[in-house]
């Protein structure tokens, strides 16, 4: 088991180090751009005539501070079209060293630190994405075991779900909102995330903040429950046609009894792989919640770092989701070997 | 419990709760990058000279008076300065021309991110200090124009007590620092300079200098908000007539990011947001159809114009008279009427409408005519199509032509989804090919740079005291402005002339002239002004709506009981 978790963890850096490092050179690849927006809007009618001349000193000098006029990786290919060896000094080296000592950088656009940016909307992402994750798989659950013990209402849910399922979670938060953060209808939760008064205690702040994540996790589980519930009853309604059930009622066990002490675990196991993928979804955030909540979250972060070319925050993000998603499949992995002892013979 | 806590309402805070849709990002008063910044940095720090939104005028805000302006020789222009006399720091230091003199070298030090600033200001070429007055100073600029007069006073001054205490700086000439090439790496004394303007880290915590504004940043949580207090003894509170902007009535300014549209109505409505500018039409018109007794709506012209531009490089697009007859494919009107609810104002050029002086009235906005634009084709050369041949053809020296269009615009812009799909249907029913490219934000720019367009549309942004067409329709200017890459003798020349003269009616006449003959070689269509709309909570008063981004005064609002107990 141990020999098994650690060549699992030696394939997930290394996965993680692949993906980094091709994200890396991708967006390095387009610098200019960032380049063009790290300097003022092209074009407005107040704007003084900037000459050639001073227009390419600008550049040149964003290009030098934003490290972005060393050559890209150790080798690259020269203007007359030949190979040339780019040295040691080369971006992709001084971010490979950088992120060994633990530095993912500072954001092209705000000179922070990017892990320090992360970290700041990884807490506002993990509260709110984290508990959507625990509601919508209880709801899921509960749903799923309820659909299996009772199922003349087995039609009516799963009708309900597929029609949940097909609406867009944009339109599931906007019709959220509408609903219960309107004056003219149901006036119950604030419409976005509101600034706390400054100065107040941290624990005050916290408690504040709760009414503000009521409708953002309830629009992030209403759009997790079809797909993991509909997935869940199927599988616990082909575990319940099993000759193993048969054999649990014939001993005089109560439907639900069946369900839980029995079916649910079987059932479980297509369902893990879906359980995995929430922690790459809980750290990349909900940019369409987050947005439409007015929260400060990864999802906002990392799209608005792609829209502005801010690459070392957009490739910190990339690295901590990706890190996030390969150490859910090492966990999926791990869970299957637990849950289902063949795996684990085969292993 | 829960919903209690949400049902419980509380008395209006002290502060006044603007709307922001982005985030500043930094704060580094050398490189502001978008409107957001600009706004927060014109609370904390102030400039020599203001704008003021009522009226409409440009007014000495750490300046004493408006400069002294001479010329000197037949290029040059001197700004002689004197800052107030109380005008102080947060540490009680006098603000003096040493400070001023601090900034503008800062603007070209090299190793600092400041190339908008050093690009902004690079007419200033000299500042001469008065020894016998330490806050007496000559600004040199480069030209004659009027446009000067702004340029030498519209930038912060920043502390030099706390970015240079060595005074490093001193012993560099300004002129020397703009010929700094941007290759070439700083010495040591610059070097030291930038490492210490880095450490004071004023892109994200400018409250670690002293300002010389009103407010000071009380706290920023980025993406989320930005509160600012009053300074309870601030210098300004004891002059009289300074300008809207400098008159700290609010005693806590919070701006809230709320990037959403919708959930910034419904907190307006709540009562969780006091301010909302910048309403999108539709929003705007739900709130006048559904008036809420809590709401207030106000409206003003601005200086935002929404327009077309050709590729004029194109060959197809490289005559007057195809772009003529393209121009009138656009239904102004019907998208004035459709996207904005007829909030705004056609225009016949790039000036606005309201600005009685320099529009040229004789002018009349370009029609939608499908018809005429059909004549004008056959005027250019044009072969409408036929059953065997589908689409406009022209021959030319270079071989035959075909008129197929590729419609450039930002994705996110309704305003210009809708101008695309009104272009495409008018185009269509002459037989005009035209592909529609709605292109992401950044993209957009460099698709604009690289010339991969026939027609872009966007929004261009202006203020009523500098009307500078050179970046965008001179010859003589990069395509990274000149969208169209249009250069014409006559226009450059009347661009030119407008640019340099300091003669009032004389400019006066050029511009009206460069309107006609921009309206006759038509590189750019333009639509309309687009309205400047901002919604506000009923109990805050002294709120002043201007023209000038962003479209309102913020630190002249206060809540009715709090004005009443003053």
């Amino acid at each position: 088991m141990v020999r098994l978790l650690l060549r699992h963890l030696g394939q997930t850096l290394l996965a993680t180090w692949l993906l980094a490092s091709v994200v890396f050179l991708l967006t390095r690849a387009d610098g200019e751009q960032a380049v063009r927006l790290a300097l003022a809007p092209a074009a407005d009618l107040s704007m003084p005539a900037v000459s050639q001349a001073e227009e390419l000193a600008s550049r040149a000098a964003a290009r030098h501070r934003l490290g972005l006029d060393r050559p890209l990786f150790y080798v690259g290919c020269s203007a007359a079209g030949s190979w040339e060896w780019g040295g040691w000094h080369n971006q992709y080296h001084q971010w490979l060293r950088a992120l060994l000592h633990g530095n993912l950088g500072t954001s092209f656009r705000s000179g922070e630190l990017v892990s320090h940016r992360l970290a700041q909307a990884l807490a506002f992402t993990l509260p709110l994405t984290g508990l959507a994750a625990v509601l919508a798989i209880l709801a899921a659950l509960v749903l799923a075991t309820g659909m299996a013990a009772f199922p003349r209402w087995q039609g009516p849910v799963r009708t309900v779900l597929v029609g949940l399922h097909s609406v867009p979670l944009f339109i599931v938060a906007l019709a959220l909102l509408l609903l219960f953060a309107n004056p003219e209808l149901l006036n119950w939760f604030p419409a976005y995330g509101a600034a706390p008064e400054v100065g107040t205690h941290a624990l005050k702040q916290f408690f504040d903040a709760l009414p503000q994540l009521v409708l953002p996790v309830a629009a992030l589980v209403l759009a997790a429950v079809p797909e993991l519930t509909l997935q869940l009853a199927s599988a616990l309604a082909h575990e319940l046609r099993q000759p193993y059930i048969v054999t649990a009622r014939a001993k005089g066990l109560r439907a639900s009894a069946v369900v839980r002490h029995h079916a649910l675990r079987n059932a479980l196991l297509p369902t893990l792989a879906q359980l995995a993928e929430l922690l790459p979804a809980m750290a990349a955030g909900a940019v369409v919640v987050e947005t439409i909540f007015a929260l400060p979250g990864m999802g906002r972060l990392l799209a608005e770092a792609a829209a502005t070319r801010d690459y070392p925050l957009l490739v910190g993000g990339v690295l901590l989701v990706g890190l996030a998603r390969l150490l859910s499949l090492l966990l999926a992995d791990l869970s299957y070997s637990w849950a289902d002892p063949r795996i684990r013979w085969k292993a | 419990m829960l919903l209690g806590s949400c049902l419980d309402k509380h008395a209006p805070p002290a502060a006044i709760r603007i709307r922001w849709a982005h985030d500043p990002e930094t704060l580094a008063p050398l490189a502001l990058q978008n409107q957001s910044a600009m706004d927060a940095s014109n609370l904390m720090y102030l400039s020599l000279l203001q704008v003021n939104s009522k009226p409409l005028s440009i007014e000495p805000a750490l300046a004493e008076q408006l400069p002294e302006v001479g010329p000197r020789g037949d290029s040059l222009t001197t700004f002689r300065y004197t800052i107030r006399p109380n005008a102080a720091w947060d540490d009680g230091r006098p603000v003096t021309a040493a400070d001023v003199a601090c900034t503008l070298k800062l603007m070209s030090c090299p190793g600092i991110p400041n190339e908008i600033s050093r690009n902004n200001y690079s007419r200033i070429r000299q500042i001469e200090l008065n020894p016998a007055n330490s806050r007496q100073f000559t600004l040199v600029c480069q030209g004659q124009s009027p446009e000067l007069l702004l340029i030498s006073g519209d930038f912060f001054i920043l502390p030099e007590a706390v970015l240079d205490p060595q005074h490093r700086l001193r012993s560099y000439s300004l002129p020397a620092l703009q010929r700094w090439p941007a290759t070439r790496p700083p010495d040591s004394a610059l070097a030291a300079v930038a490492r210490q303007y880095q450490a004071a880290d004023l892109a994200n915590h400018p409250e670690h200098a002293p300002g010389c504004g009103p407010y000071r940043l009380a706290r920023w949580e980025k993406d989320r908000y930005l509160s600012f207090r009053s300074k309870p003894n601030w210098w300004g509170k004891a002059t009289t007539g300074l300008p809207l902007a400098l008159q700290a009535r609010a005693p806590q300014l919070d701006y809230l990011i709320i990037p959403n549209a919708s959930a910034a109505a419904l907190a307006l409505r709540r009562g969780d947001l006091d301010v909302f500018p910048q309403v999108p039409a539709a929003d705007f018109n739900r709130f006048s159809t559904n008036p809420s007794a809590d709401v207030r709506l106000y409206a003003s012209d601005s200086y935002d114009i929404a327009l077309a531009g050709f590729n004029t490089k194109r060959p197809a697009l490289a005559d007057a008279l195809t772009r003529q007859a393209l121009s009138r494919l656009f239904d102004t009107a019907g998208l004035l009427r459709g996207t904005q609810q007829g909030r705004g104002q056609r225009t016949a050029g790039l000036v606005p409408p309201f600005d009685r002086t320099n529009y040229n009235d004789s002018l009349r906005p370009v029609p939608y005519h499908p018809a005429a634009a059909r004549a004008l084709l056959l005027q250019a050369g044009w072969q409408p199509p036929t059953a065997g041949q589908p689409g406009w053809r022209r021959a030319s020296s270079r071989g035959e032509q075909k008129l197929q269009l590729a419609v450039r615009y930002r994705s996110s812009d309704e305003l210009f989804a809708t101008a695309a799909l009104q272009f495409r249907a008018a185009a269509t029913s002459l037989g005009i090919a035209v592909e529609l490219r709605p292109t992401e934000s950044a993209l957009f720019g460099k698709a604009l740079a690289d010339g991969d367009f026939d027609i872009f549309m966007r929004t261009l942004h202006g203020n009523p005291f500098a009307v500078n067409f050179a970046p965008l329709l001179h010859s003589g200017t990069s395509s990274e402005t000149n969208s169209t890459r249009f250069g014409n003798p006559a226009c450059d020349q009347f661009i030119d002339a407008v640019a340099t003269a300091n003669d009032s009616p004389q400019r006066v006449r050029q511009l009206r002239q460069l309107q006609a003959l921009l309206q006759q070689q038509a590189p750019l269509v333009p639509f309309f002004f687009l309205a400047n709309r901002v919604a506000a909570r009923r109990d805050c008063q002294g709120l002043y709506v201007s023209s000038l981004k962003p479209g309102f005064v913020a630190p002249t609002i206060e809540r009715t009981a709090a004005a009443a107990s003053r």
